[in-house]
């Protein structure tokens, strides 16, 4: 049967250590200055009571992605198993897909002038391995696989919990599914004062 | 809410300033080839002088514009690409031919001018035009598909674009018209009923593109969440003054005014509101683009 990767963040799990950055900068050589998955941080409340919230965020691998909608040269393409990527040898670099993507989960190499990003570590699941963020993570907040497979851990994670993905208004089904995500701590964009 | 943010990444920039540079080239190039159609298709003779000019300014600002998209490129060396691997739910990709028709059309049509062939420089021009609107237009639709900027993602934007093209091409032809009079003229004499009628002309486009402004802003300040972001940013410091002091006030209001004042109907005094009102573009197509990206969407 056909695969439909995707990926689950249980956020009332997640430390903030950050483990998945450094993992994914490691697995995938990723350049200095740039990141494809990050930890947002954000402090609720005022002392005593207080709070610290989390919000990893990296591609949703969307069903109906704008990137791949607006590429010029079909270098951003969808496939068959939901994994969105971008062929680094036809890409020009036009950076149209960073431009258009409601994520902003794109980056430039600064080195080759291509487009790069999240593709759920393919080399290794294309070895039935997980991807590096999810294998890092150490309070095992992250849940990846195949959603069309109801014996998967990602398949429970979603009929199990209260799941809800990020800009569900942009019309593009993302495949990054959250839960406890704190609605507040979305919406705060940019970059702290 | 007592709520802050304590870590969150950078954006890259993705269209820069060459991008802004683009949109403007070829604003200015449709604009022109719009006004040299005014004679050869519509038959108002007195645009006349600025017909061979604009044709020639359209043709060479089109060959320049793709240059700023090449220096924007990451890979220049693959934009063959563009011509192989066609994406047809990509606006860049319907301006990768659109680029290469363009200049083709109004090159012939150049050549038909020169040779006085009014019948077929009138065929040529008929084809120009809409191709004229198509290769500035499109350019509006690079934006608007673009689902993550909500100041980007408005209908309005094609259109917002195409006037705005117009009114700069009017005033580069404003000076065109004065350079020619002045320097290449046998009698050394610049012709002021033409810079006037052009100026008349400027203040209905103005007042349009101003109405266009206006419901932009108004649909964006009553929309949704991302929308009021936008006006929030479009109104209060660095884009703020870049968009309400110097290119709404500076850009056009002042030169909407000194246009409709008959005393203040000099030569040098449209020469400078001319170039004001190309500065003024400019900005303009640099708040729509930096500006546009210049509000964090993560």
């Amino acid at each position: 049967m056909k695969k439909r990767y995707a990926i689950g963040i249980d956020l009332n799990k997640c430390i903030g250590c950050h483990t998945c950055e450094i993992i994914c900068k490691l697995e995938n050589k990723v350049p200095i200055s740039v990141w494809r998955i990050w930890v947002k941080e954000g402090l609720k409340g005022k002392f005593p009571l207080v709070r610290k919230a989390f919000l990893p965020v990296l591609c949703n691998h969307c069903e109906n992605p704008t990137c791949v909608t607006v590429c010029p040269v079909k270098a951003s393409i969808k496939r068959e198993d939901g994994v969105v990527i971008v062929d680094p040898h036809r890409c020009i670099g036009c950076r149209y897909c960073m431009a258009a993507c409601p994520y902003g989960m794109r980056h430039v190499n600064p080195l080759t002038g291509i487009v790069q990003k999240c593709d759920f570590c393919l080399h290794r699941i294309e070895n039935n391995n997980q991807p590096a963020c999810v294998l890092g993570c150490p309070a095992k907040a992250m849940v990846f696989g195949d959603l069309n497979d109801r014996n998967s851990e990602i398949y429970k994670f979603v009929i199990e919990k209260n799941v809800t993905v990020l800009k569900e208004d942009t019309g593009n089904h993302p495949q990054a599914f959250y839960a406890g995500l704190d609605f507040i701590l979305a919406d705060k964009k940019g970059m702290p004062e | 809410m007592d709520t802050m943010l304590t870590y969150n990444v950078p954006m890259q920039e993705t269209f820069g300033v060459w991008i802004a540079v683009y949109f403007y080239l070829t604003g200015l190039s449709a604009g022109s080839f719009i006004l040299s159609t005014l004679r050869y298709v519509f038959g108002f003779e007195q645009f006349k002088p600025l017909a061979k000019p604009g044709v020639v300014l359209a043709a060479l600002l089109l060959i320049l514009a793709p240059l700023a998209l090449l220096i924007h490129a990451g890979q220049p060396m693959r934009a063959w690409h563009l011509f192989v691997f066609i994406n047809p739910s990509s606006p860049l990709s319907w301006g990768s031919f659109l680029l290469t028709i363009y200049p083709i059309i109004s090159i012939i049509y150049g050549y038909f001018m020169f040779k006085e062939n009014k019948k077929w420089a009138k065929i040529l021009g008929i084809i120009g035009i809409p191709s004229a609107i198509a290769v500035h237009g499109y350019t509006g639709f690079v934006l608007s598909v673009a689902k993550a900027r909500a100041l980007w993602a408005t209908p309005i934007m094609p259109l917002l674009f195409l006037v705005s093209a117009i009114i700069s091409g009017i005033a580069m032809m404003m000076i065109v018209n004065v350079i020619q009079g002045y320097f290449f003229s046998k009698e050394r004499k610049i012709n002021t009923d033409l810079l006037f009628t052009l100026g008349k002309m400027l203040i209905w486009i103005i007042v349009f593109d101003l109405f266009l402004v206006f419901c932009d802003v108004i649909a964006h300040y009553t929309g949704h969440k991302e929308g009021m972001e936008v006006v929030k940013h479009m109104f209060t410091g660095t884009f703020g003054f870049l968009f309400l002091f110097a290119e709404v006030f500076v850009g056009k209001i002042v030169p909407l005014v000194v246009f409709s004042v008959p005393r203040w109907r000099r030569t040098s005094v449209y020469v400078i509101m001319a170039v004001i009102i190309m500065i003024g573009i400019f900005i303009m197509r640099y708040n729509v683009v930096v500006g546009g990206e210049h509000i964090p969407i993560v």
